[in-house]
């Protein structure tokens, strides 16, 4: 009926590249917030493994509590439902944008804010935690790339903090 | 900044990923209704304030979301141990 | 020798020539000086002037704990950085460093009229004198007080310097760079373990770089440290607290001593979590106590050699040693060696190894044992000394070699324990309370030699007419502790409050022991009966920047924004914050002022059709097959009969009975919500569900999810809302009919999922947009060209308040105040009477809360038409009765309603609800007002507008 809608993301789409450092904007992607009794519950209705330790993520699943799980991808996919079942599935597609700190510096620029020893996070782990006073989700993808997820509304102030500790 | 032990994830985090919430094992009463005046109010407003060993609830909010239990002394701020919402008063 | 600088010697760069500016005069020095070891060189001996008398002030240390030598620096507009130790600054050509405290100069200084009021001016002074009239200290007393004493100004501009921060991490966090905090690290280098050693100087190497023998050492360790990939080293970097859990605050100083720091940042502050903590932050030498020992040119024994050995500099021509230590003497040899005249060493005790007096004799030194200087000739330089037993010696430095004071600041911090040592005469670190150890001579392990410890120099003086000071930078004497004890002070806490003794900003640093011996003796009591003060941080003072770090300007908090916030911006909106969040708060057109556009926003959702972002609105997502009875047990009204595709008010009590929050929520399915929360309640209504959840109805099969960020929300709201809606949307019917008020309904617009709601928070017909966060500003273009037809008008906070206000919907927060029941609210009907428990039901039975003459909430009409009350206002019964009043209530929302054309106000009154039509008196500038109480529904009481 009308032409396709413009997405509209509170970060450049053009990446930041610093000493040490590029910051970039990952794709869209889908989100999903699954929560359970059990992790056998969630893998009966999805029909995959999920991590069952927290902050153990596992093809595109990170546990972040005992009961709760992310899961994110890139492949449109059908949630199946969960009426009835022990099982809660909501979309969170949009609440959050995902920022990739890649380089030799990545740890060092998250460590800027993030009080977490990233110097002992393993390569795979993820888990919620915090740079200075924002909510983010980190993971470690490899030794110099992390993903962080970070609520919408707050991606300007954590980009400009993670530009500016980048270039200094 | 003091480290937590966190007993969900099972490990120390820093103290800004948590949010402490008051006094622990103060219990809803499973019947409000049924409650006089005088036991209602203390479940409300009454608390303890020791010098010492202390249980309270914390949130590790900025991380993996759960309500826990802790026994921290009021005078030295040091975490004794952390325990499982729901498991008995240590 | 050229002036004081030796021939050869020290550390300093002599090939690399440096200018710089002390009070407007151009001096020289070499790169690696200091400050103090510059002006020294050039013979400067007055550095400024004391905080309560105005002495003349020299250089008494040469590293953090110099008391006397504070100097302001100016690095140009809003770099203006007052009480540095001269002692710290490293010098760059083009330093511009001023004194303090003196006018109009430093030589000439009228306010040393208080050196000679001085026996007017004992401790507790200022407490006895200036008690009354009251007036007189905001006028008189403090005014003058402030200008005649303290220390530098502070900066009056906005500091245009950046500063940054970090966390960092290691298993050994050692302090100090010394020959023990260096071999700490050499031993642990070899280990895989992450060492961070740190150092506030500008060169690693603490004592051993007033050492020569010491240097190749130096060197070599420096090497092996620094290719050990492992280790750390900060230099100029003060670790200024110790808390808990091995965190240690330390801030690097990143630009000050560069001629130009460009666009770096100025200091950093560093957080480091550390799994071991060495403490080899060394000992400070004490100052001896006796008449005129404030004298410029009077210094520590060890200052004088880190002068000359270091950087170069005698302090003197002919230089006299007081010593009650050993220590003292291996100084004065050390400078005999590097070429400086010694007049004397005079030593307090009557016997001391046969070795030094042999060095001293080979030395042609004049040694007088069992004897103590009593007396300093000249002001503003030192130009001979008076000794016991009558004798004067001429000389141009006199050293004081008072002992070992081991720095257990940091140690302190921590809260390890101290016990006393009597043999040092100074406490030492005892039981560790964290995984910390000391290392070197703040443990009190060192090799100074032996000295006998002394509270105040024997001297057939009158001691109430002599100065002797014991705390040189807040002016502190001996008599003064003496005094204090006399006045009935027994703690030494007390003393030190009452005296201000170890109160300045170097914490006591060199004052603090001697103190304490000084109470000890007039108190007649061992010293660990006494005690000793606390040390807090910061071990020496830090810069707010630094402390702030990145946290300034853009990056001070997080400034939230909704996706449509950018069209906003673009479009002229005026914001405001609420909470964390930048809201529209309305858009004026043209030379419109907040009057006139809220007037056009309001009267054009009124008649035509208005469109909001809403997108701040909390948002939670419920989801389980008990999500149903969870909602139950929260709300204040029942949520089970609820059908799928149908909203309602929810209200939220806590468990007190008080409003604290409220919201419109719909069923999605059997076992799906969608919760909305007040803006600033989201975080706090999650948190409280979570805890419910998770703490007392853990078996409820019930998830919550922030779904707050997940969509952006347009309120499109007026009586033309339905006509600009109907053309976008698919696969949902927007008839009356099919789509009724208070129902949500899924479908797509402009062929985006969206969640639908017909809810009005301005009593119109009205939706609410849901789509996903991404589109929003896509979705709300659409939405302004579709409307254009209708002169769809963006509206914004204001304009929102004023139109909920007119249809009495209550601002949770603002009409409410943590002591409001929904009966209270007026809000009886959202109260689930038959359902048996809910958050907070049972405090609504709580005796105080079913009394009557609580305050209510009503709407308040004033009798004139034209004047809006302010918010806040109180409200009086009887205007007449005598101040101060009886007030009954205050107003909590009051607008202009051009709707109405009258002004229109909400208030708490005691008792309210049964006063309708009384009128009551709002006592404001300028005039009481009266006012008539009312309904607080002011526009379409029965709601015909929404039901279209």
């Amino acid at each position: 009926m009308s032409d396709a809608l413009t997405r509209n993301d509170p970060v450049p789409a053009t990446p930041f590249g610093g000493v040490g450092v590029t910051i970039s904007l990952a794709a869209p992607m889908k989100r999903y917030s699954l929560r359970a009794r059990t992790a056998q519950a969630l893998e009966t209705l999805l029909n995959v493994k999920v991590p069952k330790t927290i902050s153990v993520t596992v093809a595109g699943i990170a546990c972040l509590g005992p009961d709760e799980w992310l899961l994110r991808t890139e492949a449109v996919t059908a949630m199946p439902t969960s009426a009835g079942l022990p099982v809660a599935i909501t979309e969170i597609s949009d609440r959050s944008i995902c920022l990739i700190l890649e380089g030799p510096r990545a740890a060092e620029i998250l460590m800027t804010g993030c009080p977490l020893d990233l110097d002992n996070f393993a390569i795979g782990r993820g888990t919620r935690t915090i740079y200075e006073t924002v909510e983010i989700i980190i993971i470690r993808d490899a030794e110099d790339r992390f993903q962080v997820e970070v609520w919408r509304s707050f991606a300007a102030w954590l980009w400009t903090a993670f530009t500016t500790a980048a270039s200094h | 900044m003091i480290l937590i032990h966190c007993p969900y994830c099972d490990e120390k985090r820093p103290e800004i990923e948590f949010a402490n919430a008051g006094q622990a094992h103060v219990a809803r009463p499973l019947d409000p209704a049924s409650q006089s005046d005088e036991e209602w109010e203390t479940y409300l407003f009454i608390r303890a304030n020791p010098r010492g060993r202390h249980h309270e609830r914390w949130r590790h909010v900025h991380g993996c979301g759960r309500f826990f239990n802790a026994v921290r002394d009021t005078v030295t701020d040091k975490f004794e141990t952390t325990y499982k919402a729901g498991e008995p008063r240590k | 020798m050229s002036g004081y600088r030796l021939e050869t010697g020290g550390r300093i760069d002599r090939g690399q020539s440096v200018q710089l500016t002390f009070d407007g005069k151009t001096y020289h020095g070499f790169a690696g000086d200091t400050l103090a070891s510059a002006l020294l060189a050039n013979g400067v001996m007055l550095f400024g002037r004391s905080f309560k008398y105005h002495r003349p002030r020299g250089v008494m240390a040469a590293g953090s704990e110099e008391p006397n030598a504070l100097v302001s620096v100016n690095r140009g507009p809003g770099r203006f950085t007052p009480n540095l130790r001269a002692t710290n600054v490293e010098i760059h050509s083009g330093l511009n460093a001023v004194s303090q405290n003196r006018w109009p100069s430093l030589k000439t200084d009228f306010g040393a009229i208080n050196d000679r009021l001085g026996m007017f001016l004992p401790a507790g002074f200022y407490n006895k004198t200036f008690m009354w009239p009251r007036s007189g200290w905001d006028r008189l007393y403090e005014p003058v007080i402030r200008k005649m004493a303290g220390l530098g100004d502070a900066p009056t501009q906005e500091d245009p310097d950046i500063y940054s921060a970090t966390y960092a991490h290691c298993d050994v966090l050692i302090i100090g760079a010394g020959p023990a905090g260096i071999d700490a690290a050499l031993e642990a280098m070899g280990s895989n373990k992450r060492i961070i050693l740190i150092d506030e100087q500008d060169e690693v190497g603490g004592g051993a770089l007033a050492d020569h023998t010491l240097w190749p050492w130096l060197e070599r360790s420096l090497k092996a440290l620094a290719d050990a990939p492992n280790v750390t080293i900060l230099k100029r970097t003060t670790a200024f607290g110790y808390y808990h859990d091995n965190f240690i605050g330390a801030v690097e100083r990143l630009t000050d001593h560069l001629p130009d720091g460009g666009d770096a940042p100025r200091e950093k502050l560093w957080r480091i979590r550390a799994g071991e903590v060495v403490l080899a932050q060394g000992a400070i030498e004490r100052p001896l106590v006796f008449d005129g020992n404030d004298t410029p040119g009077v210094m520590l024994s060890s200052a004088a050699k880190v002068f000359a050995n270091r950087y170069g500099v005698a302090v003197g021509v002919s230089v006299a040693l007081m010593a009650a230590h050993d220590s003292g003497w291996h100084d004065v040899f050390a400078l005999a060696k590097a070429g400086v005249g010694i007049a004397a060493i005079i030593d307090v005790r009557d016997t001391v190894d046969a070795a030094l007096l042999d060095e001293a004799q080979r030395l042609g030194i004049n040694v007088h044992l069992d004897h103590s200087v009593i007396g300093v000739s000249g002001r503003h330089s030192v130009k001979a000394i008076q000794i016991t037993g009558g004798k004067t010696i001429a000389c141009d430095a006199l050293l004081m070699a008072g002992g070992w004071t081991p720095s257990v600041h940091l140690w302190s911090h921590s809260k390890g324990s101290l016990k006393w040592r009597d043999d040092l005469g100074a406490y030492v670190p005892d039981q560790p309370n964290e995984n910390v150890r000391c290392v070197g001579a703040c443990s009190g392990d060192w090799d100074f030699g032996n000295g006998v410890v002394v509270d105040v120099l024997p001297t057939p003086k009158d001691q109430s007419r002599i100065k002797a000071f014991v705390d040189f930078q807040n002016d502190v004497t001996a008599k003064d502790i003496k005094l204090a004890v006399r006045e009935g002070f027994r703690s030494i806490e007390h003393i030190k409050r009452y005296t201000t003794n170890g109160m300045a900003t170097d914490q006591g640093k060199t004052s603090n022991l001697n103190g304490l011996q000084i109470a000890s003796a007039a108190l007649a009591k061992p010293v660990p009966d006494i005690g000793l003060t606390s040390f807090r941080p910061p071990y020496t003072p830090q810069t707010f920047g630094a402390l702030a770090g990145h946290a300034k300007g853009v990056l001070f908090q997080p400034t939230r924004t909704t996706n449509i916030d950018g069209w906003a911006d673009e479009n002229g909106a005026v914001f405001e914050l609420v909470a964390q969040w930048r809201r529209a708060r309305y858009f004026p057109q043209n030379s419109e002022d907040m009057h006139a556009a809220v007037n056009r926003e309001c009267v054009a959702v009124r008649t035509s059709v208005g469109i909001f972002d809403a997108s701040t609105l909390g948002k939670i997502e419920v989801v389980g097959p008990d999500s149903a009875e969870f909602l139950n047990r929260m709300y204040t009204n029942p949520w089970k009969a609820l059908e799928p595709g149908r909203c309602r008010y929810g209200l939220l009590l806590k468990e007190d009975g008080f409003i604290t929050d409220d919201g419109v929520s719909a069923r999605l399915a059997p076992d799906r919500f969608h919760l909305t929360t007040t803006t600033g309640g989201a975080a706090r209504v999650l948190n409280m569900m979570e805890d419910y959840l998770q703490t007392e109805w853990p078996d409820l099969n019930v998830w919550l999810t922030s779904t707050t960020e997940q969509y952006a929300v347009i309120a499109l709201q007026g009586p033309n809302a339905r006509k600009v809606l109907e053309p976008l949307v698919e696969g949902i019917d927007l008839s009356a009919e099919a789509f009724p008020h208070m129902a949500i309904r899924e479908g797509t617009i402009c062929g985006i999922a969206t969640r639908l709601f017909r809810v009005s928070f301005t009593g119109e017909l009205g939706f609410e947009i849901n789509v996903p966060t991404a589109y929003g500003r896509a979705v709300w273009e659409r939405l302004m060209a579709q409307g254009a037809q209708y002169d769809i008008t963006p509206y914004g906070t204001e304009a929102m308040h004023v139109l909920r206000a007119e249809k009495g919907f209550i601002i949770v927060g603002q009409d409410t105040d943590g002591t409001v029941t929904p009966y209270d609210a007026g809000l009886d009907w959202a109260v689930g009477k038959k359902k048996p428990d809910f958050v907070g039901k049972r405090s609504l039975a709580r005796p105080d809360i079913i009394a009557s003459g609580r305050k209510q909430l009503v709407g308040l009409l004033t009798d004139d038409p034209n004047v809006v009350l302010e918010e806040g206002a109180q409200i009086v019964a009887d205007p007449h009765q005598p101040i101060p009043m009886t007030m009954i209530g205050h107003v909590t929302s009051s607008y202009w309603s051009e709707t109405l054309g009258r002004s229109i106000a909400l208030a708490l009154v005691a008792g309210g609800q049964s006063m309708m039509g009384d009128t009551l008196h709002i006592p404001m500038p300028g005039k009481t007002h009266t006012a008539k109480v009312s309904d607080m529904v002011f526009y379409d009481p029965d709601g015909a507008r929404l039901n279209v």
